[in-house]
Formats: C-alpha cells, sequence, structure tokens
C-alpha cells in the first residue's frame, strides 16, 4: 500500500517507504508546476504522485482545481513548466504523443473533441486499424465493444449525431478497443445513464483486474464511492490529499 | 506603454498595410515592409514573442511555398541543378522570397487587430455606417478564429492519443487520415453555426430595427492623426511605385 506523508503543505511521496516497489511504478510525476499562457496563478504546483498498474484512482476536487490539466500533463498533452513526467522509467519527453497513445488510454471530457470517423464502428477500430491489426480481430473487437455498450443499432451512423451520452459510450468504447496498459478518464459519467454507469463501472474493474490502471476525474460522488480504491483530492492546483479507501 | 487608438484606426493601419504588401513585388521592399509592420506590433503592447508564437504555425507552410515557388517557377539563372534538371532560379527565388513575406506581413498586420475586443470593432465598424449584420458576422469570425484552432489542436491530438503517428502512416492512407481531421472541423463549425444561430435567436437578435449602444466610440487626435499618416504613406509609396515603374 502506498504511504504519504504532508510535506511543506502539499502531500508528497515518502521515497524511503516507496523505493522498494519503485521498478513496478508506471506513470510517475515529480514535482510537476504547470501554467497556461497568460495566467499568472499556476494552474498546477509541486504535484508529486505516482500510479502503478492496478486499481482505479479517482481525481477529485471543486471547478477550476487543476483536475483535466492534471490528467492532460500525465498524458503529454499539455508540458510540464517544471518537474518530470515518467512513463515506465522513461521522460515522457522521449515519448511522441502517438507512442504515449499507445500505452494510455486518455478519454476526454468532451466526447465530441475525440471522435473523428464516419461511422461509430469506424471509429472504434480506428487505433487497431491503423496500428496495422488484422481485420477480422479487429471486427472482434469492434463487435465486443458495440455489443458491451449498447451501440450496436448505431454501428453505422455518424458518431457526431449522436446524442452526448452515445457520444461518450463510443469514445469510452473506442479507448478501451486499444487495449492501453493505463486508463485516465476525463469525467466519464457525465452524460450516462444510471445503467450505462453501472456498464462502465464493470469494465474499468475488469480492467484494473488485467493489471491495468485506471484513473478517472469525476465529481460524481456515487460512481466514485463504488469505483475508487485511491482518491486524490486537488484543490488549487496542490494536492491535499491522496488517500487509500479499500 | 502601449498606445491606445480607436479599433477603426487600427482597421485602417492593417489594410494600409496589407495593401502596400499586395502592391510590391520586390522582396527588399516586402522585408522592410515587414520590419516596419513588425516594429509597430510592440507601440500596442504586443511583444515579438507573441509575434513570433502567431508565426510558428505557418512555418511549415511558409517553407512548402517558398520551396514550390522556387523549384517549379521558371525563368533566369539557375542556381541549382541535378544534372539536366533544375532545382532552383533566381526568378523563382525571388518570387519564393516574395511570397513568404508578403504572408508574413499579413500575419503580422492582423495581429494588430486582435489588440481591441470584437465588441468594440462591432461598435466602430456600425458607426462608419456598415450594417450590423456583416459587422456582427466580421466579429463572429474574429472571435471563433482561436476556437477553430482549438478544435485542430484536439482532433490532431486524440488521432495521435489512438496511436497513430502521422509520419509513418503510408501515402495512400494519409489521405483518408486528412478526411479524419477535416471532418469533425467541418461538422462542428456547422453545428457551431446551427446553435450560434439559435442562441441570437432566442436572445432577441434583430427583434427591432434599429440598434442603440451603451457605449460609443469616438475618434481622437491620436487616431486622426494615425489615419491620415497611414493613408498619405501608403498613397505615397502607392505612387512612388507606379512613377518608378
Amino acid at each position: 500500500m502506498l504511504q504519504w506523508k504532508k510535506q511543506k503543505g502539499a502531500y508528497s511521496r515518502d521515497d524511503s517507504l516507496y523505493s522498494e516497489k519503485d521498478g513496478s511504478v508506471y506513470l510517475e510525476l515529480n514535482h510537476i508546476s504547470f501554467s497556461y499562457p497568460g495566467c499568472s496563478k499556476p494552474a498546477l504546483t509541486d504535484i508529486n504522485l505516482s500510479f502503478r498498474q492496478e486499481g482505479i484512482t479517482a481525481v477529485i476536487g471543486p471547478n477550476g482545481c487543476g483536475k483535466t490539466t492534471l490528467t492532460k500533463v500525465m498524458c503529454g498533452i499539455l508540458r510540464p513548466g517544471s518537474g518530470e513526467v515518467r512513463l515506465q522509467g522513461q521522460c515522457l519527453k522521449e515519448f511522441r504523443l502517438a507512442q504515449v497513445g499507445r500505452r494510455i488510454g486518455y478519454v476526454f471530457q468532451n466526447p465530441g473533441q475525440q471522435l473523428f470517423c464516419s461511422t461509430v464502428e469506424e471509429e472504434i477500430g480506428f487505433g487497431l486499424t491503423n496500428r496495422g491489426e488484422e481485420p477480422a480481430l479487429v471486427k472482434e473487437k469492434v463487435d465486443f465493444y458495440l455489443n458491451y455498450f449498447e451501440l450496436s443499432p448505431h454501428r453505422k451512423a455518424f458518431p457526431l449525431h449522436l446524442s452526448y451520452g452515445e457520444k461518450q459510450r463510443v469514445a469510452i468504447a473506442a479507448v478501451l478497443a486499444g487495449e492501453p496498459g493505463f486508463l485516465i478518464l476525463d469525467e466519464p459519467t457525465v452524460g450516462l445513464d444510471n445503467f450505462r454507469k453501472s456498464l462502465l463501472l464493470k469494465i474499468l474493474r475488469k480492467v484494473a483486474e488485467l493489471a491495468r490502471g485506471v484513473v478517472f476525474v469525476s465529481h460524481d460522488a456515487g460512481f466514485i464511492d463504488q469505483a475508487a480504491e485511491r482518491v486524490i483530492t486537488l484543490e488549487n492546483g496542490q494536492v491535499q490529499c491522496d488517500s487509500m479507501r479499500r | 506603454m502601449a498606445i491606445k487608438l480607436d479599433p477603426r484606426t487600427k482597421l485602417v493601419i492593417t489594410l494600409g498595410i496589407t495593401s502596400l504588401a499586395i502592391f510590391y513585388d520586390n522582396p527588399v521592399k516586402l522585408l522592410i515592409l515587414l520590419l516596419c509592420a513588425a516594429g509597430l506590433l510592440p507601440v500596442f503592447g504586443v511583444d515579438f514573442k507573441r509575434l513570433a508564437c502567431s508565426i510558428k504555425p505557418y512555418l511549415f507552410l511558409l517553407l512548402i511555398l517558398f520551396v514550390v515557388q522556387v523549384v517549379f517557377t521558371p525563368g533566369g539563372d539557375t542556381l541549382l541543378a541535378w544534372g539536366p534538371l533544375r532545382l532552383a532560379g533566381t526568378r523563382g527565388l525571388v518570387l519564393g522570397s516574395t511570397v513568404v513575406l508578403r504572408l508574413l506581413i499579413v500575419i503580422a498586420a492582423g495581429i494588430l487587430l486582435t489588440t481591441s475586443n470584437s465588441r468594440d470593432f462591432i461598435s466602430g465598424l456600425v458607426q462608419w455606417k456598415i450594417p450590423y449584420e456583416i459587422a456582427f458576422m466580421v466579429s463572429v469570425t474574429i472571435r471563433f478564429l482561436p476556437v477553430f484552432k482549438d478544435e485542430c489542436v484536439n482532433v490532431v491530438t486524440a488521432v495521435q492519443l489512438r496511436g497513430v503517428e502521422f509520419k509513418r502512416v503510408e501515402w495512400g492512407k494519409k489521405i483518408d487520415l486528412f478526411r479524419c481531421l477535416f471532418m469533425p472541423l467541418v461538422y462542428g463549425a456547422l453545428i457551431k453555426a446551427q446553435e450560434l444561430s439559435i442562441a441570437m435567436e432566442t436572445r432577441g437578435f434583430k427583434a427591432y430595427p434599429r440598434r442603440t449602444y451603451l457605449r460609443q466610440l469616438s475618434l481622437k487626435t491620436a487616431d486622426y492623426i494615425s489615419m491620415t499618416a497611414v493613408l498619405t504613406m501608403v498613397l505615397l509609396l502607392m505612387g512612388l511605385e507606379i512613377s518608378l515603374v
């Protein structure tokens, strides 16, 4: 279990306790700070976090506290102003975004931002097809995720014509189909009804069981209670609390 | 300390600079004009860092334009050849430099317009008797350009995050990939236009034939001096160019 102690107003990793299992750390953030251009107030300040390829972690906090910025820094969409992100022990700067994409699946806050194909099935199979997977395997996975997220009736539909909740399901399915080693979801439950939330919970647990870490940002207290094993609370761009629940 | 001028004055300055950029055909004159335009920006509170940031996304496009002009423009002395194949000539070099400098001037002059907010632009244009609908369309275009740029970045990021490397995709598949990049942008723009029109209708756009404004812009002495100076200089330079030809 991770152990944390408070240092200089923010929670930082206790290196002496952590070093034994350092080899299994998948994603590591060391003293990360980030400011948006033209903003005097930093969005993130001295963030120190580590993630293994296991369990489900929730990132919570009030609006504008830096949750989405943190997830974008974690997968290399945003470059930190200072500090270092390490993926599988290597500095994230050494990876191209596509290389990060093969290791970390990222579901955007707004699903419309990540849908770009002309049909739902093409959208789900896009990553696999472009990585040169066998068509039969692509079809098998696409069929599975279409059925799992109850998207089969929309197989040939234009993704951007779907409702918000349906787009959300397509975006999640498209990322899951790539079977990344680590999954980051920004507000995945927005627009989903209770039944679809339970389906999402089930698949996140399944992903976590397959030794793949999951991090999600959410305001959905019920979903966090059911899903999260670890909860990171952000406030004013700083980690206020990092606790294990189970 | 940045100088504060009426948005209409900035529009006149921008039009003056871009007109000269179109009028001139000589790279040396265009370079001088570019330096003047770039030198003008700090006066309006725009630093060179912002200018560099604005130009950076277009560098690749500018390079391609330059290479195409240099390689495919016939005439002039040969500067570089590979066996019987001519790769670069003097005329191509001049034309390539002209095109690139012209675009850089347009970008630099365009930045000047971003130093006023869109509401002031509408107000200024309407006070110049330009129909409100047209002024509003101009302001909406200016307002949504950064949003469109952000959406371009988002789509490219989303495609890359699915593990696709643009540089390594075969040429045949690249066309399909570009379709993926453009479709959400075009569709998104149409949806935004539709949603914006509904939002405007619900807020009573054109509910009354005559609009009134809380804030009225007024041209000050500095504006009149700037506009007169720019117009006089542009006309003089154009006249001089014509008389030299």
